[in-house]
């Protein structure tokens, strides 16, 4: 099921079931291509840092919040680059014309109950007015069940392109709620620009033959999903 | 950067103020208007009476002068600062080798007065300059009980510390800071804290000895004898001990025979030969002076002036490739976006500030990225274990070029957990147009540091070489330093790039061009300005 390119470098010791069917070996997908809508991160070594700290099970509960913060940031701008603009010109101080270019409106944002609210600051401080909806979704944790209990989003959302924020992302069965939702919402699915820190590659494959036109950012796709992140970021 | 902003805040840097005090500035357009105020320690004893004399200059007595730097602090005298340091190096960045005139002659033969009237007279805005007194060796419980009855030899080469005092010679001639022991007269032993002197464009070394270490006069450019009367002498002598410090006739005598005259007939006379320029009458020799003066500012226009439009003009910019040490933000339509908020004129300032920290951010993020990283396998919340990264420098550290450079501070400190920060003043001067430098506080360990060395916007890169090459004569290895700035124009590029090749330049755009007053062309405009609210005018 698992298609490689590269022989990966990661061994498993504590052997899950799941895992152990692909012997000691996990592979990685940084080079796999899922297709135009996917789009990732830039794996710099500083951004390799930042998931290497927030996988790290040393990691004190302050400094994840530091280096969560970092990540959400770097994944919020690069999103923002997806959202639609057009050229202009403006004059600077000294008086010389500067080409530059402006950003349309009519965005917002939406995030996904408990963990997307993480990410909510990070697009804050980006755009500091923008409307923020959200989606509370329950998964339930044996059957990996996803059920919405709670939605409030902006009332021409469908107006909108709509950043969903979700920082984890394993069986992708919550995300698929939510965007049904939006979709219920009237919005479009090629208005949705998906947010997310860390995805597993079945997950990705499932959204993206679900959803072809939505456009998913993450910073990266591996088969083990941190999922400890809501519990360590919120501390409990 | 405006040339009003000459104060800096600032709380506890008392021994940094206490630095400053040992450069003269008799040019300095601040409110210093008479150069004798200038409130250098060594050549104003009279305002700290000694309490104990044994015949030496003593104003340091009494540990440092913690209480006269109070009272520089609050009489406002901090202005001393706004005569700033101007470049101690060329277009190249190498250093200008400072002039070193050594004064040498008898006790009160008016060495200190001749010394300072070649700096008033000199017209340069930075000396330094090294007393002797400095270096009185440390004397031991017997040798303190001597001098307690005046029976210790402080006329004799050995009561010198001559290794220590070349070492830092040697040091300030290389243009890094010294830290000068401040000799305690009263306990005979060197105080806690100690001075630091940054290298000048002159240092004035002046001593009793001066000229009797050779290795020590190898240093000098200039050895300048100050030749008084032997009565002259003891007269100023019997009336500075006795009625300014309290002492009786026969005691200054006995000291006078038995130590002071011997000593300059053993070892201060025959030092003579050895200097280039005996000045007859100390201090009252205008003449000699005006000669002295002269030969040093044809020494110094040698050595290089001009740094700035040399810089503008400078056959550097010519050279057509990247640097490879440049490094530009990717142009995403995001940082796109971002640097047309802040370049447009009409931009409010709420916003203004609002995208600059934005980009800042970006910057930052994108400079740590450069630094070295290790391979680590960390085990996961998951039980299996991940190979990742960690960054491999040991300790980073901030250094802002302020006023502007402190604008990028916070930004730094949100990539970056409890980093120390370390700032550098360095202002223009509005009637040379070159950069100076005005003040420096860096964190103790920067030199087992990264330095990230900030500043908003570089044009000519004369402000950005003058933060490097303090950096440098802090033992910062350049490989170790990274100039950040928003915006930076090609010339500034490709100067400091040439001359500090090692340094990594990390900017989120690079603009063609720099106007005949500096400022980048399309460019942001005055940036410090815009960002602080200073650029407000009434209508």
């Amino acid at each position: 099921m698992l298609c490689s390119l590269k022989r990966s470098t990661l061994k498993v010791e504590n052997m899950e079931p799941d895992l152990i069917q692909n012997s000691v070996t996990i592979e990685t997908y940084d080079d796999y291509d899922f297709g135009p809508k996917l789009k990732r991160l830039k794996v710099t070594d500083n951004v390799r840092e930042l998931q290497t700290v927030l996988r790290d099970r040393n990691t004190n509960r302050s400094d994840f919040i530091f280096y969560a913060d970092r990540l959400i940031r770097l994944v919020v701008e690069e999103g923002l680059n997806q959202l639609p603009y057009k050229n202009c010109e403006v004059i600077t101080p000294t008086g010389q014309p500067y080409k530059g270019l402006q950003y349309e409106k009519g965005n917002c944002g939406v995030s996904i109950m408990r963990s997307g609210s993480a990410m909510e600051q990070g697009l804050r401080d980006c755009c500091r007015s923008i409307r923020i909806g959200k989606i509370l979704a329950y998964s339930d944790e044996d059957t990996h069940d996803a059920k919405v209990v709670y939605a409030k989003l902006p009332q021409d959302v469908d107006q909108r392109k709509v950043l969903l924020m979700y920082p984890i992302i394993s069986s992708g069965n919550t995300v698929m709620k939510a965007v049904n939702i939006l979709k219920d919402h009237k919005v479009l699915e090629e208005n949705i620009i998906l947010l997310n820190l860390f995805a597993t590659p079945t997950a990705v494959k499932a959204l993206i033959k679900l959803f072809p036109e939505m456009t998913i950012l993450t910073s990266e796709i591996h088969p083990v999903a941190p999922n400890h992140f809501g519990q360590k970021y919120f501390g409990n | 950067m405006s040339a009003s902003d000459s104060s800096v805040s600032g709380e506890d840097h008392e021994q940094d103020d206490i630095v400053y005090l040992e450069e003269l500035h008799p040019n300095s357009k601040s409110s210093n208007k008479t150069p004798t105020k200038t409130p250098s320690s060594p050549l104003k004893f009279s305002q700290n009476p000694p309490k104990f004399s044994h015949g030496r200059k003593k104003s340091r007595a009494g540990g440092g002068g913690s209480q006269k730097s109070g009272r520089v602090y609050h009489s406002g005298l901090r202005t001393l600062y706004t005569a700033g340091r101007p470049p101690w190096y060329d277009s190249h960045g190498q250093l200008k080798e400072p002039f070193v005139i050594g004064v040498c002659g008898g006790s009160a033969s008016g060495k200190t007065t001749v010394a300072r009237k070649i700096i008033e007279a000199l017209d340069v805005q930075w000396v330094s300059l090294l007393s002797m007194d400095s270096f009185y060796k440390v004397l031991s419980e017997k040798e303190h009980q001597q001098a307690l009855e005046n029976e210790y030899n402080f006329d004799h080469p050995d009561a010198f510390d001559f290794r220590l005092l070349i070492d830092t010679l040697k040091r300030l001639k290389e243009g890094k800071n010294v830290t000068v022991p401040v000799y305690n007269f009263i306990t005979h032993a060197r105080d806690e804290h100690s001075k630091t002197i940054y290298g000048a464009n002159v240092v004035i070394f002046e001593g009793i000895m001066a000229f009797v270490n050779k290795e020590l006069l190898q240093l000098m450019d200039m050895k300048i004898f100050v030749d008084t009367d032997s009565d002259i002498r003891l007269a100023r002598r019997l009336k500075r001990d006795i009625s300014e410090r309290a002492r009786d006739l026969e005691g200054v005598l006995k000291q006078y025979n038995k130590f002071v005259k011997p000593a300059f007939e053993h070892y201060i006379e025959p030092s003579m030969s050895s200097a280039d320029i005996i000045v007859p009458r100390g201090g009252e020799n205008q003449v000699a002076i005006n000669l002295i003066v002269m030969h040093v500012h044809k020494q110094l226009q040698e050595r290089g002036f001009k740094l700035r439009s040399k810089l503008l003009n400078s056959g550097n910019v010519q050279c057509l490739s990247v640097p490879h040490t440049l490094h530009v933000l990717e142009q995403t339509p995001q940082v796109h976006g971002l640097h047309t908020f802040i370049r447009n004129k009409d931009t409010p300032r709420d916003e203004f500030i609002f995208y600059s920290k934005r980009l800042m951010r970006l910057l930052f993020e994108y400079a740590i990225s450069m630094l070295p990283h290790k391979k680590v396998v960390v085990e996961t919340s998951q039980g299996v274990s991940y190979e990742g990264k960690r960054l491999d420098a040991k300790k980073i550290c901030g250094v802002s070029i302020l006023r502007a450079g402190e604008t990028m501070e916070q930004a730094l400190c949100k990539v970056c957990k409890n980093i120390s920060l370390g700032k550098i003043l360095v202002q223009t001067n509005l009637d040379t147009m070159e950069p100076e430098l005005h003040y420096l506080r860096l964190p103790k360990d920067i030199k087992e540091s990264h330095v990230m060395l900030m500043d908003a916007t570089v044009a000519t890169g004369a402000a950005a070489m003058m933060a490097i090459r303090v950096l440098l004569d802090h033992d910062v290895p350049e490989e170790n330093i990274t100039l950040l700035s928003l915006l930076m124009a090609d010339t500034g590029v490709h100067s400091v790039a040439y001359a500090f090749p090692k340094v990594n330049i990390v900017t989120t755009a690079v603009d063609k061009e720099v106007n005949e007053k500096f400022h980048i062309l399309p460019g942001i405009g005055n940036f410090g300005d815009r960002y602080f609210g200073t650029d407000f005018l009434p209508d």
